[in-house]
């Protein structure tokens, strides 16, 4: 029994945890401008449409938050197995991966930004120097959130995974998750601030995003207030319901008949999404009604 | 000879017969190989064990790469609602669904062969059942964008009509009903495969360590670690190669793309079967 109120205590943290990792990680996205939305990024001063906005797409999320946690689940692994104290060896774990992500973010942006130069696109220093760190500091918390989480599961939860293992699991999915709810976000409604709301972006209008903002040209860093109305939040929520309800299930229905409670438990829960799903499509289909008229 | 000159009408998802026919001569040529390594004694575990887990990889791979096919993934343009799907890329969306399936594998692998499958399934399935949710919240609350197809007039399970949905200049936008199951199964399948290619390698890595005397608390942590990282890096392959197969996006399973599964499964089971082989060879060198 007891047994099982430590285990929901720690689910119900790691939940917390993951939904922070979340927010923060489409947040950080957004800022440095990685997601599948770049590629307007990139597209646009081929088309005449020269920014200041950063470019940080050398890989996409899911593959680079697999290196950044995975790089600080194992320093954090390997300083636990020399006894410093737990908290101490997630932080200097995730402190040398915000570090390779700063590289990383300072090379990509460098990087892609030097091979447009053809088109007349500069490099802006500043944007270098100011941008950078604002992405670290994001990088940081989504990642030190995501390692305190696997670290619960390995040790309270006795996963079998070793620390840098289940570091490549849910890095993965972090990526995977805040990249599939955030992107949309970023993409039509930030990049694409000026077409009309409540329709998809059409074919002809590629390249040309929004590249003067409130005051002056638009720069990177103000994506992150914009991230936290909805994406951020959406994110976080996403992968927060992933880790919780995956430790849920098995945590209190592993027992009943033999494992397979827990196996009937996600089904249920899988059909009961869908329902909500149903319900989302069907209210937008009444409330937004059809562009055209029903043939 | 250009590619200009190259013969026309061929289709880019055609089957390619001969290819195949080729392939499955590769595989079977690796599952023979197997049964001579365990007969011959160079891999422990009895003379059926290496070939019996190659055979499980193999099938693991088939359904992995089943599996992605029905994930809908729309890729960038999906990112400013052009295209219907999932705005990432296909490899990374299926993998990412496949771990989360194997970390609820791994979890039951003690507890039975097919409470372990079944929970990797069901894993699988969960993440891609709560991220297509949120990917339709973004879309309708954030967007303001109802869900709409481009490539049926209407929805093949709920009927609902995509045409006058669809704003124009685009190719449909969200997550109709049929892409939202088709992630769901997608999810299933890469889950049920890299737990299966998972088990199978921690079997046979648990079964040969003996022989090499390793025994005790650290021989079951490195079966279940190198289990772990074969299964990881099988599934990225397969996964990738599918990705190859779909050509980028892909809507779901109503899409005329999700025909070209048959060729993705036959590369699949070319490819697991020399990724299983070496997973397996590296107990010869420990």
């Amino acid at each position: 029994m007891q047994e099982i109120i430590i285990g929901i205590g720690v689910t119900a943290l790691a939940g917390a945890l993951a939904a922070v990792a979340g927010a923060a990680e489409d947040t950080e996205s957004n800022i440095g401008s990685q997601g599948d939305p770049n590629s307007q990024v990139q597209l646009a001063p081929q088309m005449g449409y020269t920014h200041r906005i950063y470019n940080k797409a050398v890989s996409g999320e899911p593959p680079a938050y697999t290196l950044w946690v995975t790089l600080a689940c194992g320093v954090a692994w390997a300083f636990l197995m020399m006894n410093v104290n737990a908290v101490l060896a997630i932080i200097f774990g995730t402190v040398l991966a915000t570090f390779v992500q700063g590289i990383y973010a300072t090379t990509a942006y460098l990087g892609r930004t030097a091979s447009l130069s053809k088109f007349g696109q500069p490099v802006f220093i500043d944007v270098l120097k100011s941008v950078t760190t604002v992405t670290m500091g994001h990088a940081f918390v989504a990642i030190f959130t995501t390692v305190t989480a696997c670290y619960l599961m390995s040790t309270m939860l006795h996963h079998p995974f070793a620390l840098p293992l289940l570091g490549i699991v849910w890095g993965l999915a972090l990526g995977a998750a805040g990249s599939a709810t955030g992107n949309p976000y970023y993409g039509k409604e930030r990049q694409y601030q000026n077409q009309k709301f409540g329709a998809g972006v059409p074919i002809s209008a590629s390249g040309n995003i929004v590249r003067y903002a409130e005051a002056g040209q638009r720069s990177s860093i103000d994506n992150g207030f914009f991230t936290a109305k909805l994406g951020g939040p959406a994110s976080g929520l996403c992968f927060g319901l992933i880790v919780f309800f995956e430790l849920w299930r098995t945590v209190l229905f592993e027992q009943v008949a033999g494992g397979w409670g827990a196996v009937i438990v996600g089904v249920i829960i899988i059909l009961v999404f869908m329902i909500i799903d149903r319900y989302v499509e069907k209210w937008a289909r009444k409330n937004y009604g059809p562009y055209t008229a029903e043939a | 000879m250009s590619a200009i000159a190259a013969k026309p009408g061929a289709n880019a998802g055609a089957f390619q017969p001969v290819a195949s026919v080729i392939a499955i001569i590769l595989a079977i040529i690796f599952i023979g190989v197997a049964y001579f390594l365990g007969n011959s004694g160079i891999l422990a575990g009895g003379a059926m064990l290496p070939a019996q887990t190659l055979v499980g990889i193999i099938v693991g791979a088939a359904l992995i790469a089943f599996g992605v096919h029905f994930v809908p993934v729309g890729g960038a343009p999906a990112a400013m609602g052009q295209s219907p799907g999932i705005a990432t890329g296909v490899a990374m969306l299926a993998t990412g669904a496949g771990l989360a399936g194997l970390f609820g594998g791994a979890w039951a692998a003690s507890l039975g062969f097919g409470v372990a499958l079944a929970g990797g399934a069901i894993g699988g399935g969960l993440m891609m059942a709560i991220t297509c949710l949120m990917v339709n919240i973004s879309y309708v609350y954030g967007m303001g964008i109802p869900a709409a197809s481009g490539k049926v007039e209407k929805d093949p399970i709920t009927g609902d009509s995509q045409a006058a949905y669809k704003s124009q200049g685009t190719e449909g936008h969200g997550l109709p009903f049929i892409s939202y199951v088709g992630g769901v199964i997608g999810g299933l399948f890469g889950g049920l495969g890299g737990t299966l290619i998972y088990i199978e390698l921690l079997d046979f890595y648990n079964a040969s360590f003996p022989a090499l005397n390793i025994a005790g608390e650290g021989a079951s942590a490195l079966a279940v670690g190198l289990a772990g990282i074969f299964a990881i890096g099988m599934f990225l392959v397969i996964a990738v190669l599918s990705a190859y197969n779909i050509t980028g996006t892909i809507e779901g399973p109503h899409d005329p793309k999700f025909k070209r599964f048959p060729r993705a499964i036959v590369a699949a089971i070319c490819a697991s079967g020399i990724c299983g082989l070496v997973a397996l060879l590296v107990v010869a060198i420990l």
